[in-house]
């Protein structure tokens, strides 16, 4: 696995670039009003349509929940883009025993309130018109290995065009508990609950 | 012969002129009133322009549009429903119809954007003022237009701009006003646009066109179903191998 090895520096470089980068390929960025538990760091769980989510979500992660950014990306893709681990982001092996090392340091990277981990739990793209998030279990054996305080956040990113020529980014941020203090099945009806309620939250959003 | 048109325009002439003076301001309001519809205009030169300036801006802020094959009546002209989620709906659409069904494009618009977008007339958009008088006129005036078999209408039946996620598409009534005036001499179409990312930067539009021959009794039945390919279309765009 690739791990991560980030610089605070480099990081902030690098989140003025995808903050200008978004700012030319999106009309705006909505990120519905949230507040991170003090004291715990972060889990986001996020809907994955595109690539475009890795940046949206650096974006929130910085500016809303005031957390450092970290990526946990399939170790093909890693390959490809290795300089991204000095802004965060780790590779992870699916399907394979070298996972189980991602989800540990995953963890271990949870474990200093400072930090957000995010991944997508679905473990491919999927469509962005997707009613039902499938979580792999990797996801709960991660969360199962935290031991500091963490709260685990769902992120569903919609995209919607509206009156504009930009396409416009509303993420919902839902509150999914605290690490350890729920199920697995707990965690995939609460995730599926919420996405149905960012679905229905967009399609009531005011433009 | 020439004779009988003769009086005919005179009589016409005469009949004209026993209109008393508050029928005459009556008419004057009325046609005061039918000039606020602006009418799609035919301008070789701009429309050329404005033609390849859609195709090419649809282009470039697509990654690709992608449609599915509809085989239509080349002797009747085309009334196009679809769901409207952008102003960009309307551009997809004037591309499928360039590429797929070879109609002459003609789109209702509400009239604030006609106003704010001059050039839209040259691209086949004609007004429609909602809650006023000029709606029968628009309405009236898309009729007419299905005269012609080499014309198509496109309608968006839920009257403003929607989130792409809805489930239900809600309907206007004035669809069924030109389906009821045009009976007969158009052909059916529901098309329903969804925008998805897949690995790509730029979005993906996939449009779902579905022919529809049969006749409507009420507002309804034509609900139910456009809401039924809405509703297959929406769950195919969640099945695609990405």
């Amino acid at each position: 696995m690739i791990e991560a090895k980030k610089s605070d520096s480099l990081s902030a470089l690098y989140l003025r670039g995808i903050s200008w980068w978004l700012g030319r390929n999106f009309k705006e960025i909505n990120i519905m009003p949230f507040e991170a538990k003090p004291g715990h760091s972060v889990l986001m769980l996020c809907n994955h349509f595109s690539w475009w989510e890795s940046f949206l979500s650096n974006y929130v992660a910085v500016k809303s929940i005031k957390r450092r950014w970290h990526l946990m990306m399939h170790h093909d893709h890693a390959l490809k883009y290795t300089y991204l681990r000095y802004v965060g982001m780790f590779s992870i092996i699916r399907g394979a025993r070298q996972s189980d090392s991602s989800l540990t340091y995953a963890a271990r990277l949870l474990d200093d309130s400072r930090n957000l981990v995010m991944m997508c739990p679905q473990g491919e793209i999927r469509s962005n018109h997707e009613t039902h998030i499938e979580i792999q279990k990797g996801t709960y054996k991660l969360i199962q290995q935290i031991k500091g305080p963490c709260q685990v956040v769902y992120n569903c990113t919609l995209i919607d065009y509206f009156e504009s020529l930009k396409p416009r980014a509303y993420v919902h941020l839902f509150d999914c508990g605290v690490a350890g203090e729920f199920t697995f099945d707990e965690l995939k009806q609460r995730v599926n609950d919420y996405h149905q309620q960012a679905l229905l939250n967009q399609i009531n959003m005011k433009h | 012969m020439k004779s009988e048109v003769c009086s005919l325009s005179i009589k016409s002439t005469f009949a004209y002129l026993e209109f008393s003076a508050a029928d005459f301001r009556l008419a004057t309001h009325h046609s005061k009133l039918t000039t606020k519809v602006i009418r799609n205009k035919k301008n070789i030169f701009i429309n050329r322009i404005i033609h390849y300036y859609v195709k090419w801006i649809v282009a470039r802020q697509f990654h690709e549009v992608l449609l599915n094959d509809v085989e239509i009546d080349k002797s009747k002209s085309v009334l196009l429903v679809a769901n409207h989620f952008s102003f960009w709906d309307g551009l997809i659409l004037y591309c499928v119809t360039e590429k797929l069904l070879k109609k002459r494009y003609h789109v209702m618009v509400e009239e604030k954007t006609v106003h704010m977008l001059h050039y839209l007339k040259f691209a086949g958009a004609f007004s429609v003022t909602k809650k006023s008088r000029d709606i029968i006129e628009s309405l009236d005036y898309a009729a007419r237009l299905l005269d012609d078999p080499q014309n198509l209408v496109l309608i968006f039946p839920q009257g403003k701009l929607f989130s792409n996620y809805v489930d239900d598409v809600r309907f206007d009534k004035g669809v069924f006003r030109i389906m009821q005036k045009a009976q007969g001499k158009y052909q059916l179409l529901f098309a329903s646009t969804f925008i998805q990312y897949f690995k790509h930067k730029k979005s993906t539009a996939t449009v779902y066109l579905k022919r529809d021959n049969n006749n409507y009794p009420n507002i309804a039945g034509l609900k139910e179903a456009y809401q039924q390919h809405y509703s297959s279309s929406k769950l195919l765009q969640t099945q695609f191998d990405i």
